[in-house]
């Protein structure tokens, strides 16, 4: 019996917003997303909400006056944006930086670090769906943490502490039984998140095997930092081309297995450890000394037609800084390459072919803050 | 399900912990000795006058340029017939602060140590309607110098 | 039949006198459910809940009510009137219908319906023709996706649940709850029946669309569900809707399986101490629905749905069969305690195979010499 083919049922896909302003707490970044009933299909990113030039304002500003810029392109880690900056001028106009200024650095770019991580914590938690346990337990530990910058450099989140050749003061007397003090908070912090979720059922059920990248796809996008490494690529510019002296530290790289949520939120936690480990052995080598190399120009010019790319391993991944000198105090070009930008491109690669639930799981596990996407 | 357990195990001990909830405003915690507000100028509590010469030192430093000073002969400088020891003096002095990113360039490049960061509680507290209310001038920059509330910290 | 009360004897009196009680009562335990929830999440959050309204925040559910009728009526143009509008009142009204069976202390219930589980269970799935109406008369298809989904969660959901009950009357012998409950006044029956205590309690979780279950009213996804469009006293009525289903399937769960105001006391102790001790059993439950709220993350759709159909049914229906089993061949009771046990271990086992992952190990590389995976 023949019979007529039956039609294809033409059905239109959904195109879905998910607005500049999201519940999840990640800022000003807007989605499309087209879905088939439930399946993503594509997946249209839109940035740029929060440009607010501030590698064309450097230009206009010298070298200690772009330290206040460069921490504003990341709130999140901003010592580590400061430190690529610092460290690019440094390298042109050819300082020595001081051991002790080295040492302080690390331990507060580590502390960042650590603070970063709980951030990523707290909106990662409100995502999978607990109520908001994970976020005020990240506002506890990082109150601790941002308490301290406080009575260091004096500022909470823009703290425009480290200069040109050094830091821009001495640190408070009481620096080291403070960081003791706030590292044992910290601990009991990650022991709380890792009893919360890591074991937890229902979160592995909703993170693993969601979302995976893998390594050779993460390479060619161009990924970086805890993202990439999830993957498994055992790349960590702070073993591979150490700045600072994290050549004279013990410390172990964590990495993933599959590339996926789950990978990605493990590797942050295990990284949390690794750091504290650091800032302890940071502080039994700090030793007195001066902060400021001893001949310092009262205002810092580079010579003509210099230029220097210096990388850093920020929390989010590469945090890059590309200066071109035109001589003179003001820089000709600054150029900084975005970690979390770089990640972004991942986005729509991890998310299609997944539910409309995990697209929201995946970019809140890829960790982006906004003002680096845009600077 | 004994990873949903444990997580029980570790919300049940979070509710054994004391709640760290500050009651603002009702408590104000003490700011560190180093905590940076907006700028303030400040008061020579012995002659009776700001330490400002308006140098437009800050005002150049400033990324921001938030800052706009004038300076005038000083009345009572010794030559005159007082007791200063400042040829000029301040004149006028506004700050934005709407535009101030309190980087705290302009402590540093004081030569007078004229100018500090305000490190009270009501330099945070500072909400207002209307924002060019934010454009401070001189008397309101000296205000809580000269009634002797500041006790600033500027870096050596 | 019991006594009218107050010594009232005309039975529609009566009724109506009761009624009346149980929605004073409710309105007033729903609002104090909305404040206990805000501070205990508060305190498993480590701060503080609300503090100022009122003496202790004591006052802030009242403040909220009186925001909510204070807010305009809004409804979308291309809402469908009727369905629209009708939907709170298919959500609350079942709600309070449940009611009428639930007994808190002996002699004080609205009535005693010898069928009383089944009845239960009838009305309360009444509601979830509610949230279909709320969903699809929003015009708006983040309501409609959202109601879908809290109907198939529903009814998924219905059938552990009714399993659950229909099995710990197996073992009381009886659909009254009444009798249910003045039937354990040795043994409650969370002894007999452990493993269907667990699966109520999640069945439970689900029907109240509360987390883990709570995808329809997912804050970071589908933000408010189908009720997205409903502001003012309308949504209020879903809101308290929830709470007072809350409250009522405490009641039940007391009632049923920890022995209502009959056990450990029982009868000589007098009505106010057994109310105190149906309040302590209903809080208990209360406690925990808000503590898992606190710590568990949200199940998906999927995940939930093939939870209920592939775990918890089979599940329930081997437990049934071996209750019946005992009950016909007259065996020892605590036989259906071993197999409750060992139906949690299975159950374990298989949210275990089902989530199915090795413990999380992290490859940690010591030293990379810089080389990339190429």
């Amino acid at each position: 019996m023949v019979t007529e083919p039956v039609p294809e049922f033409e059905t239109q896909d959904l195109l879905i917003n998910v607005g500049p302003q999201h519940p999840s707490t990640h800022g000003v970044f807007r989605m499309v997303m087209e879905i088939d009933g439930e399946v993503v299909k594509d997946v249209i990113p839109h940035i740029g909400y929060l440009h607010r030039g501030a590698e064309k304002l450097c230009e206009n500003n010298d070298f200690r006056q772009g330290v206040g810029y460069m921490d504003r392109t990341e709130y999140l880690a901003a010592h580590n944006a400061e430190l690529s900056y610092v460290m690019a001028v440094e390298a042109l106009a050819e300082l020595e930086v001081p051991a002790r200024a080295q040492w302080i650095r690390m331990i507060l770019c580590e502390l960042n670090r650590l603070s970063s991580h709980f951030m990523f914590f707290g909106a990662f938690g409100v995502d999978v769906g607990v109520f908001g346990t994970p976020f005020v337990y990240a506002w506890r530990e990082r109150e601790t943490l941002i308490d301290l910058f406080e009575e260091i450099s004096g500022d909470r989140m823009m703290y425009a502490y480290f200069r040109a050749g050094g830091l821009a003061w001495e640190v408070p007397p009481n620096f080291k039984e403070r960081v003791r003090e706030v590292l044992k908070s910290s601990r009991q912090g990650v022991k709380d998140f890792d009893g919360l979720l890591t074991e937890n059922e229902i979160f592995i059920a909703r993170t693993k095997n969601v979302g995976i990248i893998s390594a050779e796809d993460a390479i060619e996008i161009g990924m970086s930092g805890p993202s990439l490494r999830a993957s498994g690529v055992p790349l960590d510019i702070r073993k591979t081309e150490p700045y600072l002296f994290y050549d004279q530290v013990e410390f172990d790289v964590p990495l993933g297995e599959n590339g996926d949520v789950f990978d990605r939120y493990y590797v942050r936690l295990q990284e949390m450890e690794q750091s504290m480990r650091i800032i302890e052995q940071c502080l039994d080598r700090l030793e007195d000394g001066p902060i400021m190399p001893e001949r310092m120009p009262r205002m810092l010019r580079l010579p003509e037609g210099q230029e220097v790319y210096i990388r850093t391993e920020a929390p989010r991944g590469e945090y890059g800084v590309y200066l071109v000198s035109k001589g003179g105090n003001k820089p000709w070009r600054l150029k900084v390459r975005s970690a979390c930008l770089s990640n972004l491109q991942a986005l729509k690669q991890m998310s299609v072919g997944q539910y409309v639930a995990d697209a929201i799981i995946i970019l809140g596990s890829i960790d982006i803050v906004l003002s680096e996407v845009d600077r | 399900m004994k990873g949903i357990v444990k997580s029980l195990a570790v919300t049940m001990s979070t509710f054994m912990r004391r709640p760290v909830t500050r009651n603002y405003p009702t408590v104000h915690r003490e700011l560190p000795e180093r905590d940076r507000a907006f700028p303030l100028l400040l008061w020579d509590q012995d002659i009776d006058e700001p330490f400002c010469t308006g140098c437009h030192a800050c005002e150049r430093a400033c990324p921001v340029e938030c800052m706009t000073v004038l300076m005038k002969d000083n009345p009572a400088h010794e030559s005159q017939g007082g007791t200063s020891k400042r040829r000029k003096i301040v004149d006028e002095f506004w700050i934005d602060y709407g535009r101030c990113m309190r980087c705290n360039i302009c402590v540093e490049v004081c030569n007078f140590e004229a100018i500090a960061m305000n490190n009270t509680w009501r330099g945070h507290e500072m909400s207002v309607y209307d924002r060019s209310d934010l454009v401070m001038d001189l008397p309101q920059l000296m205000m809580q110098s000269k009634a002797n509330e500041i006790h600033e910290w500027v870096a050596d | 039949m019991s006594d009218g009360i107050f010594g009232i004897e005309n039975t529609w009196l009566d009724a109506a006198i009761r009624i009346q009680l149980i929605v004073g009562l409710m309105t007033i335990v729903v609002m104090g459910l909305i404040y206990a929830e805000r501070k205990i999440l508060a305190r498993f959050q480590q701060r503080l809940g609300p503090t100022r309204t009122g003496p202790a925040g004591l006052l802030q559910s009242l403040a909220d009510a009186l925001k909510l009728v204070g807010k305009e009526d809004l409804r979308p143009r291309n809402a469908d009137p009727w369905t629209f509008e009708l939907a709170p009142y298919l959500v609350f009204v079942p709600v309070f219908m449940s009611f009428v069976v639930v007994p808190f202390v002996v002699g004080w219930q609205v009535r005693i319906v010898e069928l009383g589980l089944i009845y239960f269970v009838a009305v309360s799935s009444l509601s979830i023709i509610g949230w279909i109406m709320a969903g699809w008369g929003s015009d708006n298809r983040y309501a409609m996706i959202g109601g879908m989904r809290a109907a198939a969660q529903g009814i998924s959901y219905e059938l552990p649940l009714v399993l659950a009950l229909i099995s710990v009357a197996m073992v009381a012998n009886s659909y009254d709850l009444n009798e249910i409950v003045a039937g354990q006044g040795r043994w409650p029956n969370v002894v007999w029946q452990p493993m269907v205590v667990v699966v109520f309690v999640i069945a439970g979780l689900a029907e109240l669309n509360r987390t883990p279950f709570d995808i329809p009213v997912g804050e970071s996804e589908v933000v408010g569900g189908p009720f997205v469009e409903y502001s003012g006293i309308r949504w209020s009525m879903f809101f308290l809707a929830e709470y007072a289903a809350l409250f009522i399937m405490a009641l039940i769960f007391a009632a049923v399986f920890l022995g209502g105001w009959a056990w450990p006391l029982g009868e000589e102790w007098g009505r106010w101490w057994q109310l105190a001790l149906v309040s302590i059993k209903a809080g208990l439950f209360i406690f925990f629905v808000f503590w898992v709220r606190a710590s568990v993350p949200r199940l998906r759709i999927d995940q939930l749905m093939s939870f209920s159909w592939k775990i918890l049914l089979p599940l329930m229906l081997v437990q049934v069969l071996v209750n019946g089993a005992v009950l016909v061949y007259g065996g020892p009771l605590w036989i259906l305690t071993i197999a409750g046990l060992v139906g949690i271990a299975v159950l374990v086992k298989l949210v275990g195979h089902a989530v199915s992952q090795p413990r999380p190990k992290v490859v940690v590389a010591a030293s990379a010499e810089g080389e990339v995976a190429s």
